[in-house]
């Protein structure tokens, strides 16, 4: 039942021979593949306020969630930091962070964080702009603010106009791809893993990044994992004293395959350390967050694999990829789980047949009748300004992994 | 819990409570009548502070909301302002121990 | 003192204030999906999306399962579409049945099953507009407070807190109370300090036990944290405002719920009895989780109390603001629905203030939209069942 899929969807994105794509250059150098400006609530709060202020305002969009409030400790700081991360993803051309007032975690200590890493930001509370209709207002004045204030070359697309346009062709090496395998099915196993495992192997080669999530798999080989990361980086990673169990059928498979069929997404590229959900995989001189106890510095500044401390669930996962720095975000899917991200664009891949003829618009690629060079060529022409699958119904889930019990 | 407000200046929550909170930041001298009896008060209080009914012995349970909400560390004269330093928890020094955590 | 107001008889019996078509999803993967067909149906169709996994726990997931049910049987809800992604464990069919078994229309809709995202906002909407259709045959009627479950929370407190505001709506809980209805109030964190007065004011031996069990347990998922909830209160704000006392602190904010005797204590989510006087429930603090919790439990009204302006609102219940701080009260007012800051302007008494809450929550069961409502704030989230309480779920 496979359906020829080069020629099937003229308005997909090409797999064929793409091998650059311009993104946008910011301030900073850094480059991005998508240019929009972040309305960032701090906290479930304020969340209405910010998706308002972003569907008022072009080029803008929100990332909403239900965190930042009745968090203590871990818990807290993991969410305060994802948010700081999210605001340094190469595609953010700034940040608007949006409070309540009086919440756990702080739209003001959050914006300071932003600022110190010379980052684009403004901040406001409800309670100070004196109620939910005043702060949508002053949040489309302050997302207007950020737009004027930013490189204001002609933009690539009608909707961006807040960095330049960068016209000089960029490759796979300079990409960061964040990838998550959302289960461990066979099909999965099967069609998918060596598909990706010779992707990754292929952006290594070209010097590019790539950081992975799923840390179940991880947890439940101990031994393997340290002597592929060694024992600092092991012991971040297998910590899992306090945190919820999510994605426990991947947890569950995970112990029951062995480690390579678990991790065998990874292939043979060297894996170059561990990263905390929420941090940022360091860039050269710009090493940023990065945590000393893990005893390999997170830093990936030649390329290679970085594991992502964060669960198979792909609506957190990205998030964690993103602000670990992802342009965009390879997710295997044997379920076909539809979302998208609003920082980052998710292309979808699967290896299942049901779910391939059961949801045929919301795969990208079929992992069966792909290889490495068209995968390459689909996430480039995505980098390009093509439109995944998820971009193109808009819809999107931003989740943020949770480290504690809400009390 | 009716509540009853002494001249427009503070807040009574149940009858029988020793200690009556400020509705607006009070200074020291004023005077706050409740029913027959006049309260001086020692202290300036602040707007949501505390400040005694009546006379508190050392170790005398201090009440509001018509329960016990601490007891005294020291003796306290009416009017006196009551808060950390003359009032602890009976259930162990809760505020120290936010304070030094803070800090 | 009114008490009367018209609402929707349900075939359960139970009257709603609102007539809505709730929009569920069982999981996160087909949250977005049920918000995109919500919003795009019209501001009738409520959706409550969510971040509960497809595989949870036991445990885990027996409470998404209650609060998804509840939420689709609160009376409230005239019609109601359940939206799984199809991968779930949640069964789709089996919430659906629990929540047609109070007499609500109900249909189901699988993304997978229809062909994805975009056939699913198709067949999403076709199912929307025949069950507001269903819900637009509901009977109006006339009924009395005796008939209203409030549920009453607190979020961001200040000094105002715990001697306008919070005593204020404790009036208007025992009115309530005298009326014959239900008032419920959660939190329980925030029951530290003074569970042994609470503890006294139950009626029977089987609360309070549960009660301080409930009490044991959350400090115990604090500690989890490394936190202490009763060793470090009130915090150095709380001391600035004037809280000298962890007791003073937690009897200002359970004096909430007023001076009637507790009568039980339910557990998150779980069903809210009418006409049953005061009745807390065992919920985290965290306030749209609480107000969720309630909400699932029956609550067909929420009045919120808050020092510093919370606007967070319900997809499904009408949240009625109450703030006893003046200057939130002037800033916020779009935002709040009754003035407890009279009391500390020394306008009214407490018992005035009651009344003005009491009046307010039966004029909104008649239809008077709150300004939660007007703007659409609809926050909504479930509280997950945490693996160190699942260790203690199996072991009991």
């Amino acid at each position: 039942m496979t359906e020829n899929r080069l020629t099937d969807r003229p308005d997909r994105p090409d797999r064929i021979g793409r091998e650059s794509f311009a993104g946008y250059r910011r301030p900073d150098s850094r480059l991005g593949v998508r240019n929009r400006v972040l309305v960032l609530p701090s906290v479930i709060c304020s969340h209405v306020v910010a998706e308002e202020i972003a569907a008022g305002s072009p080029g803008a969009v929100a990332a909403p969630h239900d965190h930042g409030c009745g968090q203590l400790g871990a818990d807290a700081e993991q969410t305060e930091r994802t948010l700081v991360g999210l605001a340094g993803n190469p595609n953010v051309a700034g940040t608007v962070v949006v409070g309540l007032g009086c919440e756990t975690v702080r739209s003001d200590v959050v914006a300071a964080a932003v600022e110190e890493r010379g980052l684009p930001v403004r901040e406001l509370t409800i309670q100070d702009a004196g109620g939910t209709d005043a702060c949508v207002d002053r949040g489309a004045a302050a997302v207007a603010d950020l737009r004027e204030s930013a490189a204001t070359q002609e933009p690539a697309e009608a909707d961006d106009s807040t960095a330049a346009a960068d016209d000089s062709a960029a490759t796979l090496g300079d990409l960061t791809v964040g990838v998550v395998v959302d289960d461990l099915a066979d099909s999965t196993r099967r069609h998918a893993h060596p598909l990706v495992a010779a992707f990754v192997e292929r952006v290594a080669a070209a010097g590019g990044r790539v950081v992975v999530a799923g840390n179940e798999r991880f947890a439940a080989h101990p031994e393997e994992t340290r002597a592929l990361v060694g024992d600092a980086a092991a012991d971040r990673l297998l910590d899992a004293a306090g945190r919820p169990a999510r994605a426990t059928r991947v947890g569950t498979a995970a112990a029951t395959r062995g480690f390579d069929a678990a991790t065998g997404f990874l292939g043979d590229a060297p894996v170059t350390g561990v990263v905390a959900y929420g941090e940022r995989v360091g860039a050269g001189d710009d090493r940023g967050d990065v945590d000393a106890a893990n005893g390999t510095n997170g830093t990936n500044a030649d390329g290679g694999v970085t594991i992502l401390d964060a669960p198979s669930r792909v609506e957190e996962a990205a998030t964690g990829l993103a602000a670990a720095g992802a342009h965009l975000v390879l997710h295997v899917t044997g379920q076909g789980t539809p979302a998208g991200h609003p920082v980052v664009p998710v292309v979808k891949l699967s290896g299942d047949a049901d779910t391939l003829a059961a949801v045929p618009d919301d795969i990208d690629l079929d992992a069966r009748e792909t290889d490495a060079a068209d995968l390459e060529s689909y996430l480039l022409a995505v980098a390009d300004g093509d439109r995944a699958c998820a971009e193109r119904h808009g819809l999107t889930e931003f989740a943020i992994a949770r480290a504690g019990p809400s009390t | 819990m009716k509540g009853r407000v002494l001249d427009g200046a503070a807040l009574v929550l149940a009858d029988g409570d020793s200690v009556a909170t400020a509705l607006g930041d009070l200074d020291a001298g004023r005077e706050v009548r409740d029913g027959d009896r006049t309260v001086t008060l020692a202290d300036d209080v602040p707007f949501g502070h505390k400040f005694a009914l009546e006379p508190l012995s050392a170790g005398e349970t201090v009440r509001k909301y018509g329960e016990v909400i601490g007891r005294a560390t020291e003796a306290v004269a009416a009017g006196e302002w009551v808060h950390t330093h003359n009032c602890e928890s009976t259930r162990g020094r809760g505020d120290v121990a936010a304070t030094e955590a803070e800090r | 003192m009114r008490r009367e107001f018209t609402g929707y008889r349900r075939e359960s019996g139970r009257i709603g204030v609102r007539n809505h078509v709730a929009v569920l999803p069982t999981s996160v993967a087909s949250s977005c999906v049920a918000r995109g067909v919500a919003a795009e149906a019209g501001a009738w169709a409520r959706a409550t999306p969510h971040q509960m996994g497809a595989s949870q726990p036991d445990a885990a997931r027996e409470q998404t399962e209650r609060v998804l049910v509840g939420v689709g049987r609160n009376p409230n809800v005239g019609a109601a579409l359940v939206v799984e992604f199809g991968t779930e464990d949640i069964d789709v069919d089996d919430i659906a049945d629990r929540i047609a078994r109070g007499g609500t229309p109900v249909e189901t809709l699988s993304v997978r099953e229809v062909g994805g995202t975009a056939a699913a906002f198709q067949r999403g909407r076709t199912a929307l507009d025949s069950l507001n259709e269903a819900a637009a045959d509901a009977r109006r009627e006339s009924a009395d407070a005796s008939e209203l479950v409030v549920g009453v929370e607190c979020g961001g407190s200040d000094a105002t807190s715990g001697i306008a505001a919070n005593p204020a709506v404790g009036d208007a809980c025992d009115r309530l109370v005298a009326a014959d209805g239900t008032a419920s109030f959660s939190e329980t964190p925030e029951f530290i300090g003074a569970e042994h007065v609470l503890a006294e004011r139950c009626a029977d031996e089987e609360t309070r036990r549960r009660l301080l069990d409930r009490v044991e347990r959350r400090e115990a998922t604090a500690d989890l944290m490394g936190v202490d909830l009763r060793g470090a209160q009130p915090s150095p704000g709380n001391q600035e405002g004037g809280l000298t006392t962890i007791e003073e602190k937690s009897l200002g904010a359970i004096s909430k719920g007023g001076t009637t005797p507790v009568r039980g204590i339910v557990d998150y989510a779980e069903r809210l009895p009418v006409g049953g006087g005061l009745v807390l429930m065992d919920t985290p603090g965290y306030d749209v989780e609480s107000v969720v919790g309630k909400v699932a439990g029956g609550a067909q009204v929420i009045v919120f109390t808050t020092g510093r302006g919370s606007t967070t609102g319900n997809p499904v219940a009408p949240v009625v603001k109450v703030t006893g701080n003046p200057r939130t009260w002037e800033r916020m007012r779009a935002n709040m629905d009754v003035n407890a800051g009279a009391v500390v302007e020394g306008d009214a008494t407490i018992a005035e203030a009651g009344e003005r809450v009491f009046d307010e929550v039966l004029a909104v069961a008649d239809g008077k939209r709150t300004g939660a409502e007007t703007r659409r704030m609809e926050e909504f989230a479930i509280t997950e069942v945490h693996p160190r309480e699942l260790a203690e779920v199996r072991g009991a």
